[in-house]
């Protein structure tokens, strides 16, 4: 019997069914072979020794061992030396440290402009391709402008500083540890434009009658924002904030940039700079320890997963859905 | 209809296996394959268009002159080189050839080039005219990288204008006179270090947060680099011998920290890392730039464009340092050959031509180097005194008899890890005005022997 000829006796839904499948199977194949052959490979090294020249060695959790030994030690005493990595350490209090500034200031400062450019003024248009442009330059281009604003010697940061706001020492950036990380917060704050188009669309979502409804009721506009505007787009944060933290996480390319060039390295001045997928990518591509960077990558997708669940978990008591009362869905 | 298909299909067959057929006689009749030899550039120098352009001149002549051997130059970006190098190994294509690099990239990758001993061995291959550094600079016990192509000594670069403009002698060329020291160094330097008002580094009203020139840099180099001149046992080694025990706060490289970090914070005329990165964003190098007076860097800074400045240079020897001695860094380029390589006898073939008396010069030309046959030195001096008439090209080669040895780049065991290790103290040295030299040294040394331990508890 012609196969064709089945596929005519099946019911309409599963035909349907059967070429949503068939186009979808092109982008499954890719995901089998190109993500999750990849992720299972690099589960593999992670329990290996291996630097590409020669076969993969298993020495089962002994990376895992690596990164966490010695934690003990090192909070009893408060001595970071005694961590059995060091730098794997520095390397995650880095990355949260650039992460809790970052994440919540990229999402506020977002917001806040999506709330500006949700005004109804004239030439708005203008006003929000003029602040979404920022965020489709490609990042290299960008850093390498930040690197040139932020110098001291020669930037445009310092003496605004200095001669507009009366700062008389202002900070080194990129060059002094201190301030090199709040540099880099400062330079992804040119980036906002991307999450602000998220919150923007968001904000003409919601339902011009809840406003009336408040108006009549008496509200001012403080009260219709923070009893109308952003429960309604809570939603909106949500899903900037799970995207925002994972990006933060793997944060590299800007300070790849920034700090390659400089022959004291990545990661530089005095590891200050030393992000989590840097310190990853050292020990890939400079000390081809390539078992140990996947075991790195591993503990960072466990990181992320936990971090992921977590708000999931929270979204319950801070997320608000059109049409959702709270705990029950109507 | 199914009559129809079931036709095509056993057409279609038929033609596939005919096809096939005449395929398979083109290919007994059609001459032996050439053996393939790869050359990846792109660890060092060779990858800018004028030397990509000569090094297809050099394939062209190179293939047609040999029937049985393909050589092909394959281009790769500094910045992608690791990444695609490591891919080309992983994937059973390692590329024949790798170079021309120098002996920081041997190290690193130690574990993946083949040792030419026996190739040497067997064609009993003459080395006796090369120089003797450019033989053993890349060799180890277990490993001998390559042939000999090229090297790269060091020297002073001086902006004479400067000079002129403050009154000051140029540098002796004299390799003999002793007086050309650390001191005598620092002292002129400072008189060359010039704030925005044109004060000096000596005058009172200097103000180090408008330098416009400096007078003295050796920024282009890493910690041990920096730290080589001031001349510890090891020399550019921050390990003993047996590689067993870190070396790095070895008293006269705690000399050489403290003389850097004050030359940076107490007496201005190094520039710190905001300086560095001032003169980095001009575009130019930091001779180039003019802002630094003397410059410290090998024969390879020469083909930054030397001859388009817009101020007169000369070169002068490097000083001698705080114990009376020597050391001027080298570098020594060459080919290594993978260990991972398929036609390795091609590889070694093309190897060898690249650095015959025939070749060696014409290859040295394109990547800056003098190159490593003594043979050849005068054909390379007439070539140098056309490109550069003004400048003193004794000093060149009188360079090579204080190279360092141990050398600067060399092999210990973590190559990576020790040398970001140190690089974090080099980090210190330009971003922390108030280090402590002396603790900033010994938690160096405590790090790297650390690295050390870890490396000799997993042999």
């Amino acid at each position: 019997m012609s196969p064709f000829r089945s596929l005519n006796k099946m019911s309409l839904a599963r035909r349907e069914a059967l070429a949503g499948y068939a186009f979808v199977v092109p982008w499954i194949i890719g995901f089998l072979i190109f993500t999750i052959g990849p992720m299972l490979a690099s589960l593999y090294f992670s329990f290996t020794k291996y630097n590409i020249i020669d076969p993969p060695q298993w020495v089962g959790l002994a990376n895992y061992e690596r990164a966490f030994s010695g934690i003990w030690d090192a909070v009893r005493t408060g001595d970071s030396r005694q961590f059995g990595d060091p730098l794997f350490w520095k390397a995650l209090q880095v990355t949260i440290y650039y992460a809790s500034i970052a994440l919540p200031l990229n999402l506020g400062f977002s917001f806040f402009l999506a709330v500006l450019l949700n005004q109804n003024v004239r030439g708005i248009n203008i006003w929000r391709t003029i602040f979404f442009l920022p965020s489709i330059i490609a990042g290299v281009a960008v850093t390498l402008l930040w690197v040139r604003i932020l110098n001291p010697r020669v930037g445009v940061l310092n003496p605004f500083l200095k001669d507009v706001i009366g700062i008389q020492n202002p900070p080194g950036w990129l060059a002094a540890p201190e301030w090199a990380v709040p540099a880099l917060v400062i330079m992804s704050l040119w980036g906002v434009g991307s999450s602000m188009i998220i919150y923007l669309a968001g904000l003409q979502g919601v339902p011009t009658d809840l406003y009336d409804a408040a108006k009549v009721d008496g509200a001012n506009a403080w009260q219709r924002f923070w009893n109308i505007t952003f429960p309604m787009m809570t939603p909106v944060l949500f899903y900037n904030l799970v995207l925002g933290m994972i990006a933060t996480f793997q944060y590299f390319t800007q300070v790849y940039v920034a700090t390659s060039s400089s022959i004291a390295g990545l990661g530089s001045p005095q590891h200050s700079t030393l992000f989590y997928n840097i310190y990853l990518y050292q020990n890939a591509f400079r000390y081809f320890d390539m078992g140990y960077a996947s075991t790195l990558a591993w503990i960072l997708f466990i990181i992320v997963l936990l971090l992921t669940a977590l708000i999931f978990r929270s979204s319950d008591a801070w997320v608000y859905y059109e049409g959702q009362l709270r705990g029950r869905n109507l | 209809m199914k009559t129809k298909l079931l036709k095509l299909f056993a057409l279609f067959a038929m033609a596939s296996m005919l096809l096939a057929a005449c395929s398979g006689i083109a290919a007994t009749q059609a001459p032996a394959e050439k053996a393939k030899v790869v050359i990846f550039v792109g660890f060092g120098t060779g990858t800018d268009p004028d030397q990509v352009a000569a090094q297809e001149a050099l394939a062209k002549k190179f293939n047609d002159s040999h029937e049985d051997i393909e050589m092909e130059f394959l281009i790769v970006p500094n910045e992608e080189a690791t990444e695609r190098f490591l891919a080309m190994v992983s994937g059973d294509n390692a590329p024949q050839l790798v170079g021309p690099h120098g002996t920081s990239t041997i190290a690193r990758f130690k574990e993946y080039w083949e040792d030419i001993t026996p190739y040497i061995q067997k064609d009993n291959y003459d080395l006796s005219d090369f120089y003797g550094p450019a033989t053993t600079i890349n060799k180890y016990p277990d490993l001998d990288a390559g042939l000999p192509l090229g090297l790269y000594p060091s020297f002073l670069f001086y902006n004479k204008d400067a000079f002129d403009a403050a009154g000051l002698a140029y540098p002796t060329h004299d390799y003999t006179d002793t007086s050309w020291n650390i001191d005598a160094l620092k002292e002129m330097a400072m008189q060359l270090t010039l704030d925005a008002s044109d004060n000096t580094a000596n005058d009172a009203g200097f103000d180090a947060s408008s330098i416009k020139q400096w007078g003295y840099a050796d920024t282009w180099t890493d910690m041990r680099g920096q730290l080589t001149m001031f001349g510890a046992a090891d020399q550019g080694r921050p390990t003993t011998d047996d590689y067993k025990t870190a070396t790095f706060n070895a008293p006269e490289r705690v000399f050489g920290f403290r003389w850097l970090h004050d030359g940076v914070w107490r007496d201005h005329f190094i520039p710190d890392a905001n300086g560095q990165a001032a003169i980095d964003s001009t575009g130019a190098d930091p001779f180039g730039s003019g802002q630094v007076a003397i410059w410290y860097s090998h024969t390879w800074f020469m083909s930054e464009g030397l001859n388009e400045l817009p101020f007169a240079f000369d070169i002068a020897p490097l000083f001698y340092n705080q114990d009376g001695e020597r050391i001027a860094r080298i570098h020594a380029d060459l080919f290594t050959m993978s260990k991972n390589a398929k036609n390795k006898d091609a590889a070694w073939e093309v190897m060898k031509w690249l650095v015959a008396p025939e070749q060696i010069v014409d290859v040295c030309k394109i990547y800056g180097c003098l190159p490593a046959r003594k043979s050849t030195e005068e054909a390379y001096l007439n070539f140098l005194k056309e490109r550069y008439p003004t400048i003193d090209h004794d000093v060149i080669f009188q360079a090579i008899d204080y190279l360092d040895n141990p050398h600067h780049e060399g092999w210990v065991p973590e190559w990576g890890k020790v040398n970001d290790t140190l690089n974090n103290v080099l980090s210190i040295l330009y971003s922390d005005s108030e280090a402590d030299v002396q603790a900033v040294m010994d938690q160096g040394n405590e790090d790297v022997q650390k690295i050390l331990d870890e490396y000799w508890a997993n042999q």
